[in-house]
């Protein structure tokens, strides 16, 4: 019985593969070899893309990322409220923390406000014709 | 097409079009439009839109070219680009097919002895691989596009053997659930030979 279903399947595979493997063969249009030739040609003659600016996109990234960070301070400092009265931090730990955390968060404000008056003066001379 | 003339023409070209030969190319296209516009057809079944996808697959290899790092042959890699493309070209707008139930069974036996109604069944079941899960559809298009070489078919889908192996057994099984009546044309052939024997 099991052989029978067996051979029955062999059969009907060998028919599946009969007629997927005997497919008509297609003949790409006359034109076909051209248009993507001409496109090659396009594509090569075409200028390179430009590439993305980093060097103007990198102090927007670092302001972006100081006042993110800034922002984690102060959330951090000011906004978490404690989990039904088992604190995140022991309090010994928080304590040692407090003070580095505080510097840092003032380091990243001075730099950004320095990145700022940077762009600002930039911006400002580039107008300017200075630059 | 003798492949050991292809992969050195291949190469050649290759080598030229990288040395900023943009004619160069066309021997590659030359070569291979005709089984890119097939494969392309296989895994849509319109004539315009094969061509559209083949330009795209050449497009791209166009541009990757430098990306083949020679450790497969050229046909290996561009198949494998070229199924790339295929598959999210007919992601973005997928080629329009009926579900797998909705495909009719075009025959009854008499009517198989016709011509026109075999070759209209025969459609039918290529027709109904696009009907498959995309899991099973791409491994059944590409193991017959190689002319059922699994090793190929795997290299251009970039899958270990047995997993298309697997996926092929599945297609086969629902290709086979879909269209009983080559199960019928089995009974029939087992029937006469039955016959046949006992005459004997």
């Amino acid at each position: 019985m099991n052989q029978n279903k067996a051979n029955r399947e062999e059969t009907d595979q060998s028919k599946v593969d009969a007629i997927l493997a005997t497919e008509e063969e297609l003949i790409p249009s006359s034109g076909f070899l051209g248009n993507v030739m001409e496109n090659i040609r396009n594509e090569a003659a075409a200028p390179p893309p430009i590439p993305f600016p980093w060097k103007r996109a990198i102090p927007g990234i670092l302001l972006a990322g100081g006042v993110f960070a800034w922002s984690a301070v102060v959330l951090f400092r000011y906004g978490l409220p404690p989990v039904s009265g088992i604190p995140l931090i022991q309090p010994q730990h928080l304590a040692a923390l407090e003070r580095p955390i505080e510097e840092t968060g003032w380091v990243a404000l001075a730099l950004g406000i320095s990145l700022l008056s940077w762009l600002l003066s930039h911006r400002l001379a580039g107008r300017s014709g200075l630059l | 097409m003798n492949p050991s003339i292809s992969a050195e023409e291949d190469l050649a070209d290759v080598t030229r079009v990288l040395a900023g030969d943009v004619q160069a190319f066309e021997g590659i296209v030359r070569r291979w439009q005709g089984p890119l516009v097939n494969m392309a057809w296989r895994y849509c079944r319109d004539r315009g839109r094969a061509e559209d996808l083949a330009q795209e697959a050449f497009l791209r290899a166009w541009r990757g070219l430098a990306g083949w790092r020679r450790e497969s042959s050229f046909s290996t890699w561009f198949f494998a680009l070229a199924a790339n493309v295929f598959r999210s070209e007919l992601k973005r707008f997928p080629a329009v097919n009926l579900p797998l139930d909705a495909i009719a069974e075009p025959s009854t036996p008499a009517v198989q002895l016709n011509t026109l109604s075999k070759k209209l069944s025969n459609e039918a079941v290529r027709r109904s691989v696009l009907s498959l899960p995309l899991r099973y559809r791409e491994p059944v298009i590409l193991f017959y596009f190689h002319e059922m070489d699994l090793s190929r078919a795997a290299a251009t889908m970039r899958l270990p053997e047995g997993t298309m192996k697997a996926r092929l057994s599945r297609a086969r099984a629902l290709l086979r659930r879909r269209f009983p009546h080559l199960e019928a044309e089995h009974q029939e052939m087992e029937f006469a030979a039955l016959n046949q024997g006992k005459e004997a």
